[in-house]
């Protein structure tokens, strides 16, 4: 007979040491630069204060029960000893296929991966020039000009003009990126409650004191030029928070709201259905997700929704600030605010490295759990230990990030990945993840096992939630999203030889993937594991 | 702003910090995880 208990596929299991711990690492991975740059600008272009009122729907209608599946698939998998999406799936959902659909949990975190640390490069790079003197903006210059010296040293810095730049010159931002990645691979190496869990509960109160610094300053900007009356701190968080109600009756704004929602919560990512899988049955995930959610959701409302714009309006007005917007995240975050942090006086620099340290440790939060969802797949598909699946990870991740940070003219091939991985995989991940837990494995057994040493109950109300709105928002959600960017993304691809060799890199990493199951199915059917989620786990020793 | 944007504002910060504190009150009320064993593991 199978063995369907507490079997691991590798030695020393993994485990958190403290409850505050995994839910302070779950909220590090969704605490992300989007929280600071992304929420702000959607909520500006989308009607400003009534966004909340489509943004706080998909949190209670879709981000919140999605976050609860995974995180009870998570810990039901991990009792039948898997740490990755691919075995978790296959037991849930029973068989091959969700097995194989699994292996999107680990593409999405690993591809991710790749740009992701090379963003990360950036703020650290940010950070140490804010801390040696700044980018050279001149505040007396015409604004257009302070304008085109951040853009300037934005392009040079992430190499926008041309492919292969930064492997020359001063080899500045590759050597920030090799700091970046060291950073990370010592961290997930160390494991998950020496490594990932000890960065994570310094990292989250460093970055919300980081975040309330600088809130402090923006909110005490008051009317900086008194030539610009209306362009005051007040004026500025009216400029977010003011409603626009017409907006509600424009179905791109609710497809925002839950698209803001469901990206920065992390679900459908592979990292909460990794991270969750080191519990144990009386280990709470109920009230943990719940607590991991509202943390993510403290800093996206109020760091997100009062600095980012506010500061912005306050130096540039409305007009620079709609610009700024328009120029999405990216523009916000690396053009713009180091114009804003350029007119607060002497303390602009100090609040600028404050702000982008800040950005650093968000970003580096995400990208250990996008690390170790990939580490426990092949420690458990391959049966090698932890330094040596490191090594596999390290090869992996050095071809992809030097891919990355060779073709980087115009940012098509990191965008790429961003848009088919980073965007177009969640959803189908996340898709997949909800009809498993609902409706294969069964919402009432679902609900059961979540409420195993659940410290609060999840409301009835949920149970035709988690079975029919939920999966019937996110397939809405996903058919909006097709319709609006597909068409632009494969005439991208058509166009670009830079995306099409995105997509061979990521054709390449899947092929990989694939294998590595095909080995690991082999292995975990000599060791007697239950792949199909035949038989419930056996009870765990006490 | 307007005092329809203040209500927004004011609403949507006491919600996300409301849940976030009646949250961690119950986390640090209840019990805490087994630790793991004292190795690096691998």
């Amino acid at each position: 007979m199978a063995d369907q208990g507490h079997h691991e596929t590798h030695t020393h299991p993994e485990r958190w040491a403290t409850r505050v711990g995994v839910i302070l690492a779950v909220a590090g991975s969704a605490v992300g630069l989007g929280n600071f740059l992304r929420f702000p600008g959607q909520a500006a272009a989308n009607g400003g204060g009534a966004f909340m009122i489509p943004y706080f729907c998909a949190l209670i209608f879709l981000g919140i029960p999605v976050g609860w599946a995974e995180w009870t698939m998570a810990r039901y998998g991990g009792r039948k000893g898997f740490h990755s999406a691919p075995g978790i799936l296959g037991v849930i959902g029973k068989g091959a296929i969700a097995r194989y659909l699994g292996i999107t949990g680990v593409l999405i975190p690993l591809a991710v991966s790749f740009y992701y640390t090379f963003i990360e490069a950036w703020c650290l790079g940010y950070f140490w020039h804010y801390l040696t003197g700044g980018l050279g903006i001149d505040v007396n210059a015409p604004v257009a000009e302070q304008a085109a010296t951040a853009s300037t040293f934005f392009n040079g810095f992430v190499g926008n003009d041309t492919n292969g730049l930064l492997f020359g010159g001063s080899y500045e931002t590759l050597i920030f990126w090799i700091i970046t990645f060291a950073i990370n691979i010592y961290f997930v190496f160390r494991g998950l409650s020496k490594g990932i869990e000890a960065f994570c509960r310094w990292a989250m109160p460093l970055m919300a004191v980081a975040a309330v610094i600088v809130l402090i300053r923006v909110l005490t900007l008051g009317t900086p030029d008194p030539s610009t009356p209306d362009q005051n701190v007040m004026n500025g968080l009216g400029y977010m928070w003011n409603p626009d109600f017409r907006a509600l009756a424009n179905p791109q704004t609710w497809l925002a709201a839950a698209g803001q929602i469901f990206f920065s919560i992390s679900i459908g990512f592979g990292i909460i259905i990794n991270y969750a899988s080191y519990l144990r049955k009386k280990d709470d995930v109920v009230l943990s997700g719940l607590t991991s959610t509202a943390t993510n959701e403290v800093f996206e409302v109020s760091f997100g929704g009062l600095i980012t714009l506010t500061a912005s309006f306050v130096f540039l007005g409305v007009t620079g600030t709609a610009a700024a917007v328009a120029t999405g995240s990216f523009g916000l975050g690396f053009n713009t605010l180091p114009v804003v942090f350029a007119h607060m006086g002497p303390f602009g620099n100090a609040i600028g490295a404050i702000w982008f340290f800040m950005l650093f440790l968000a970003a580096i939060t995400s990208s250990l759990s996008m690390y170790q969802p990939s580490l426990a797949f092949f420690q458990e598909s391959l049966g090698v230990n932890r330094a040596n699946a490191t090594k596999i990870l390290v090869a992996i991740c050095g071809i992809g990030s030097f891919l990355t940070i060779w073709f980087t003219k115009d940012s098509i091939f990191w965008s790429t990945i961003d848009s088919w991985v980073g965007t177009f995989l969640i959803f189908i991940m996340a898709m997949v993840q909800l009809i498993f837990f609902s409706w294969v494995f069964g919402i009432d057994r679902g609900l059961k096992e979540a409420h195993e040493g659940a410290e609060i109950r999840i409301p009835r109300f949920y149970r035709p939630i988690f079975k029919y709105v939920a999966p019937l928002y996110l397939i809405v959600v996903f058919i909006a999203f097709c319709y609006t960017n597909l068409g632009s993304w494969i005439d991208g691809v058509r166009q670009q030889p830079a995306a099409q060799i995105a997509l061979g890199l990521i054709l390449a990493v899947t092929i990989f993937l694939v294998v590595c199951l095909r080995i690991g199915e082999k292995r975990w059917r000599a060791a007697g594991l239950d792949l199909d989620g035949k038989f419930e786990p056996a009870e765990e020793e006490a | 702003m307007t005092t329809a944007g203040w209500i927004f504002l004011v609403v949507s910060l006491t919600s996300v910090w409301g849940l976030a504190i009646w949250c961690y009150a119950r986390v640090l009320r209840g019990g805490d995880i087994e630790p793991p064993p004292d190795s690096l593991g691998g």
